[in-house]
């Protein structure tokens, strides 16, 4: 009777100490975002308001393609599709286009004073499989190997060095994986100068500008057109014959609009139909919601889906209550 | 055999001393037990008193089926601490009554069965046909409400689609799409012009379009101008299981279903390279109208989708 | 009659009533009208062996409970409509603001943003229904490889195989009510299956959906079945599974004392009950555990199910695994003549097989008796899995069979993980499909013989072998003595007590302290 009493005044203690402890833990709410955060902001940015960097002129984008800028894979006559047929243009002193777009993504071409460095850069790094005018011809002569280079756009090499797959870790793979760039952004942009110096191309380099994007229609536009290949998701996964789909989990929203616009390796290529307003929204949506994927529930289990789940209710759920009869019933006689 | 004890109430009186082996609780310290399971108790009650505070602060989503559970596993410890360790340890037994019953009263249920039932409609022979006659009917036409009036009839809809002659190519916001508008390499999903937002023409009428060269290309012979300006079309309702076939890869030129990987190639007509699915996809022959936008040249030339059995 | 005083004081209260209280009054009454003494007696005595394999069912039969019990929860704020609405402009998450979505999918994201503790509760749905099935299938897996199911539990047998593919198809409509991406692929997977069908394939999917797919009633049929039909069928069949078990009763372990003419083990009340009681709690407080840190079909990061939408890696649910892999690998062999085609790489994955699947499953207890060994005797004492070597490698070769169809069903989950071709893998998924049941059987057989062949008792532990080298130089291996706490002492099995005769002669403190703390429920009498 007497330790019986102890272990209740004990118990008691233990147990105000519990409520108060829980009524502090309860303070730990995390409400949910408040709706304000996502009004989709009308900065009311015409063709009149400055896009261009400082610096340069801005000249409404009214031609069309500029000749001798045409990406070599044909080009969209689509507005605001990733090519210099944007709302604005974008000249420097010396009247070359350094960069185009609008009030979504600017696309901007790196600076000339670059291409030396570039140059230098691309033959210690890249010529040996890319030959040193980096149309994939090769010194003693062979082609076909390795890509050619030229005529592509500064996006493409943006895509392929930031990410880290290029210098490619092994030539011969069928699929470069992303791992550390070897290069910064700096060098990167250096060797997409001189490369597109060989030949100018679109797209440029971009620049999505995420405030006010919506959302909604990131997520309808990426459940149709991304979801097929990279998962609803964004986990990423394999593909035909040794190829796969990458994760989207740390991708750069300029990388997310490079691979679009691009369609690097087998990922097909998004012109003309999506705009870069549309773009932009899909990259927000990656960037938000794929990126920092809202799990209320709990742990996200990395979006694997019914297969995870399955293998979690199988071994904690069922084993764990197998575990409880182990303890419940008997063992053999 | 013994006994045929088939009264399950009979069972004998019987009276053990509170001090049998038996009645012994199983544990050596049975205080010791008790304390620990009245702490578990205890944080039972915290833990329910606990969801109940977090439920009225609103608090972390957690919290709730933390606490919560917390609580049910203390209190099923509990129990089943109390009825393993405290209560009498046992074993006990009893004994199986034969389940059987005797051979006389089988017979009697079979003779119950056979003389006034079967015997009885063997004798009235045609009573017992028009009986049967009737419920036989009425069986198979109460049928009719439950089953047929469930959905119409599929006649030959699962055969044909939208598509028309003449009928424009339209993206998900009905967009027009000119031959100017995709690069090489690219993919998009369209549907009948003024059906992108139907269930029909986005379940049925669903096509990928892909462009695959700037020039007009060859799938099969006899479609020889269902490709202009390098654009190709073919049904995106996979022939094995109906799966949107999406994903396509540029380089290897292959539409591959993302459901159970069935692989299309696009440059021969959409034919099976690997997988389950048995047909190619349909193609839709395209054409261009006199403003650069692309036209179906005509309608699917078979039944899209999975194999049925009506399939020609 | 005579006149009864009314008892004024307590104690005159105490002296009127017998000598079990109000609690006996109550029985009287009741027993007056209603009959239940003798039976309900009987049902209180009742043994349970106490085997902790026989828990297992009771995993079923709680998270059955769990799955009713927040299944209500739910169709309070279900709607089940394919109309469409917009999700309002100041939903908590982002993305699906102003998206035009069905009915269902609203009510569905509305109960898991805006309701307290309603994610909680489809989430504990969701995992009970995998706990469901997953338990069903560890039970069976009991009940066959113990030869539970023999004469004359053949009946039961076919009630669990029935419960198991009710509990398959509820789950699979169950999680497809949402109407979103993911879920909706798998209807539209479904459809096809029933295409598929020869002769009335197209007339079976128009009647189920109304007409062409997705049409606009199936989620609302497919709710009714979900939460009305199947569980009263499931209801019923639990029932008529119980009241066979209670009827028949329970199998169990040869070992002391057990005969086939008895049954060893705890009574129905108080032990039992304490402990199936606190089995449910544990069940219920696993669900909640998992429902709180463990997410499941977060439906809001796929969105609402559009016919031309689709997605990578999207897989059913994991019961209905084995369909799904058997779907990737099988050959593209389909029938094609007159004028009709019969697609077998839909009909014979999605159709046959289970068909085969689950009749031999059923028709198991006939199939033992004919080409296995089996006898038409009357078994009560269960079997070890190693005594009867063609029923395990039997079943070990089936589950190696299905177990592997589960593996093909993530071919490229494989293929991404480990870096090889997709194509590799699933070839290598079809070769393993037909090598590894007929590698299993003659192993798993083997394997049964070596254990008979060792020669230890049911359940005793095993000794290790004293290896001693004699003087001749020959190595023996002899058993090793039992060491002290090895050997496991169980009691005589004594009937039920009815009643409890007061202990022996103690000391009056400790008799007041065994009385007041008395918890078998029968009250001492009087003295």
């Amino acid at each position: 009777m007497v330790t019986m009493r102890s272990t209740l005044k004990k118990a008691a203690a233990g147990f105000s100490l519990s409520i108060v402890g829980l009524a502090a833990l309860s303070f730990l709410a995390t409400p949910l975002e408040s709706g304000a955060a996502t009004k989709i902001a009308d900065d009311g940015l015409g063709a009149t308001a400055q896009i261009c960097p400082s610096g340069t002129t801005q000249v409404a984008g009214k031609v069309g393609v500029p000749a001798n800028l045409v990406n070599e894979n044909g080009d969209t006559a689509k507005k605001n599709a990733g090519t210099a047929y944007s709302d604005v243009q974008c000249y420097n002193a010396a009247g070359e286009m350094v960069a185009y777009g609008n009030a979504d993504i600017l696309y901007e071409l790196p600076s000339s004073s670059l291409i030396p460095l570039g140059q230098q850069l691309y033959m210690q790094n890249c010529a040996s499989c890319h030959g040193v005018h980096a149309d994939g011809v090769l010194p003693n002569g062979t082609t076909g190997n390795y890509p050619d280079l030229t005529g592509l756009g500064p996006a493409t090499i943006n895509f392929w060095v930031t990410t880290g797959r290029m210098p490619a870790a092994n030539p011969r793979d069928v699929q470069a994986m992303r791992r550390q760039p070897r290069l910064t952004v700096f060098q990167s942009n250096a060797i997409a100068a001189w490369v597109n110096s060989l030949q100018p191309a679109t797209p440029y380099i971009p620049s999505p500008n995420l405030k006010g994007a919506n959302l909604t229609v990131g997520q309808d536009l990426f459940a149709l057109n991304c979801a097929a290949c990279h998962t609803i998701t964004g986990g990423g996964d394999a593909l035909a014959y040794s190829t796969f789909a990458p994760s989207l989990h740390v991708a750069t929203p300029t990388q997310i609009v490079d691979a679009i616009r691009t369609g690097p390796g087998n990922m097909p290529r998004f012109t003309g139909n999506l705009t870069d307003s549309q773009v932009r929204d899909i990259t927000a949506y990656v960037a938000e919601s794929i990126q920092k994927p809202t799990n209320i529930g709990g742990v996200g289990m990395g979006g694997l889906g019914p297969v995870a789940e399955g293998f979690i209710g199988l071994a904690l759920g069922v084993g764990g209550l197998m575990l409880v009869s182990f303890w419940v019933g008997d063992r053999s006689e | 055999m013994s006994e045929n004890v088939n009264d399950h109430g009979a069972a004998d009186i019987t009276t053990v001393s509170a001090d049998a082996p038996q009645m012994q609780p199983l544990a050596k310290n049975p205080k010791g037990v008790e304390k620990a399971i009245s702490a578990l108790l205890l944080i039972g009650i915290a833990a329910f008193v606990g969801f109940g505070v977090c439920y009225w602060q609103n608090a972390a989503y957690w919290t709730y089926g933390a606490l919560l559970g917390l609580g049910l596993l203390a209190m099923g410890a509990a129990f089943i601490a109390w009825g393993k360790y405290l209560l009498p340890r046992g074993p006990f037994v009893e004994e199986r009554h034969v389940l059987a019953s005797t051979e006389t009263e089988r017979s009697a249920f079979a003779a119950a069965l056979m003389e006034r039932g079967a015997g009885e409609i063997k004798r009235r022979k045609v009573l017992g046909t028009l009986l049967g006659g009737s419920l036989g009917v009425f069986s198979i036409v109460a049928l009719f409400p439950l089953v047929r009036s469930l959905g119409p009839l599929p006649g030959d809809k699962l055969a044909v689609t939208d598509w028309k002659k003449g009928q424009r190519l339209v993206d998900i916001n009905g967009n027009p799409v000119n031959i100017t508008d995709m690069a090489v390499g690219g993919v998009l999903t369209v549907y009948p012009h003024g059906l992108e937002n139907t269930d029909d023409g986005q379940a049925i009428d669903q096509t990928i379009l892909i462009r695959v060269q700037n020039e007009p290309f060859t799938t099969m012979k006899g479609r020889e101008s269902w490709t202009p300006s390098g654009y190709v079309a073919y049904s995106k309702l996979c022939t094995h299981l109906g799966c949107p076939v999406g994903l396509y890869e540029q380089q290897l030129e292959l539409l591959v279903c993302p459901c159970h990987q069935s692989m299309f190639n696009v440059r021969n007509g959409a034919l099976p390279q690997f997988g389950p699915a048995p047909r190619p996809l349909p193609q839709l022959p395209l054409a261009v109208d006199s403003e650069g936008f692309l036209i179906a040249a005509g309608g699917y030339n078979q039944p899209v989708g999975p194999g049925y059995w009506e399939r020609p | 009659m005579t006149a009864v005083l009314k008892p004024r004081t307590k104690r005159q209260a105490k002296e009127a009533a017998g000598p079990y209280g109000k609690v006996g009054d109550a029985v009287a009454e009741l027993d007056e009208r209603l009959g239940i003494a003798k039976g309900g007696r009987t049902f209180l005595d009742k043994i349970f062996p106490d085997h902790w394999s026989f828990m297992l069912g009771e995993i079923a039969l709680y998270s059955f409970v769990i799955l009713l019990i927040t299944g209500i929860f739910l169709t309070l704020y279900f709607v089940p409509s394919q109309g469409l609405v917009k999700v309002p402009m100041n939903f908590p998450y982002k993305p699906l603001r102003g998206d035009t979505v069905s009915q269902a999918f609203m009510s569905t994201i509305n109960m898991s943003f805006n309701v307290r503790c309603g994610l909680l509760m489809r989430q504990m749905h969701h995992w009970a229904c995998d706990i469901f099935v997953g338990s069903i299938v560890v039970h069976m897996a009991r009940v066959f490889f113990t030869g539970a199911f023999r004469k004359p539990r053949e009946t039961n047998w076919l009630v669990g195989t029935t419960l198991l593919i009710l509990a398959i198809a509820n789950g699979f409509l169950g999680y497809s009510l949402p109407d979103d991406l993911v879920s909706g692929t798998g209807i539209r997977i479904a459809d096809s299956i029933m295409l598929s069908v020869p002769v009335v394939g197209s007339y079976l999917s128009y009647f189920v959906f109304g007409g062409n797919f997705p049409g606009q009633v199936v989620i609302a049929r497919f709710f009714v079945i979900h939460v009305l039909l199947v569980p009263l069928i499931i209801l019923g069949l639990v029932g008529a599974h119980l009241a066979l078990l209670v009827r028949q009763k329970h199998t169990q372990f040869p070992g002391k004392g057990r005969t086939e003419r008895n049954v060893v083990g705890s009574p129905m009340f108080p032990v039992f009950i304490f402990k199936t009681q606190g089995f449910l709690f544990m069940t219920f407080g696993v669900t909640a555990l998992l429902g709180a840190f463990a997410q499941i079909n977060p439906i809001w990061q796929f969105g609402q199910y559009i016919p031309s939408n689709i997605s990578y890696a999207v897989q059913p649910d994991w019961y209905m695994g084995f369909l799904d892999g058997l779907l990737r690998i099988f050959p593209a062999w389909q029938w094609n003549a007159w004028g009709h085609t019969i697609p077998f790489e839909v009909t014979f994955p999605a159709v046959i097989f289970p068909g085969i699947v689950f009749n031999i499953a059923m028709a198991w207890p006939i199939l033992e008796r004919k080409f296995f060994g089996g006898d038409n005797e009357i078994h009560h004492l269960l079997d070890r899995p190693r005594d009867v070597p063609k029923r395990t490698a039997f079943g070990v070769a089936f589950f190696a069979l299905l177990a592997t169809l589960f593996v093909a069903s993530s071919t490229d989950v494989l293929a991404n993980y480990f870096h090889v071709s997709l194509n590799t893998v699933l070839w290598t998924m079809r070769v393993l499909t037909i090598v590894i049941p007929l590698v299993a059987y003659p192993v798993t057989y083997k394997i049964c013989l070596e254990l008979q062949g060792g020669g230890t008792a049911m359940g005793k532990r095993k000794r290790p072998n004293d290896v001693v080298r004699t003087a001749e130089g020959e190595y023996v291996a002899t058993q090793a003595p039992v060491r002290p706490g090895d050997a496991h002492h169980e009691l005589d099995a004594t009937p039920v007590p009815t009643f409890i005769a007061a202990a022996a002669v103690l000391s009056e403190g400790e008799a007041m302290a065994e009385t007041s703390d008395e918890s078998n429920g029968a009250r001492v009498v009087d003295r």
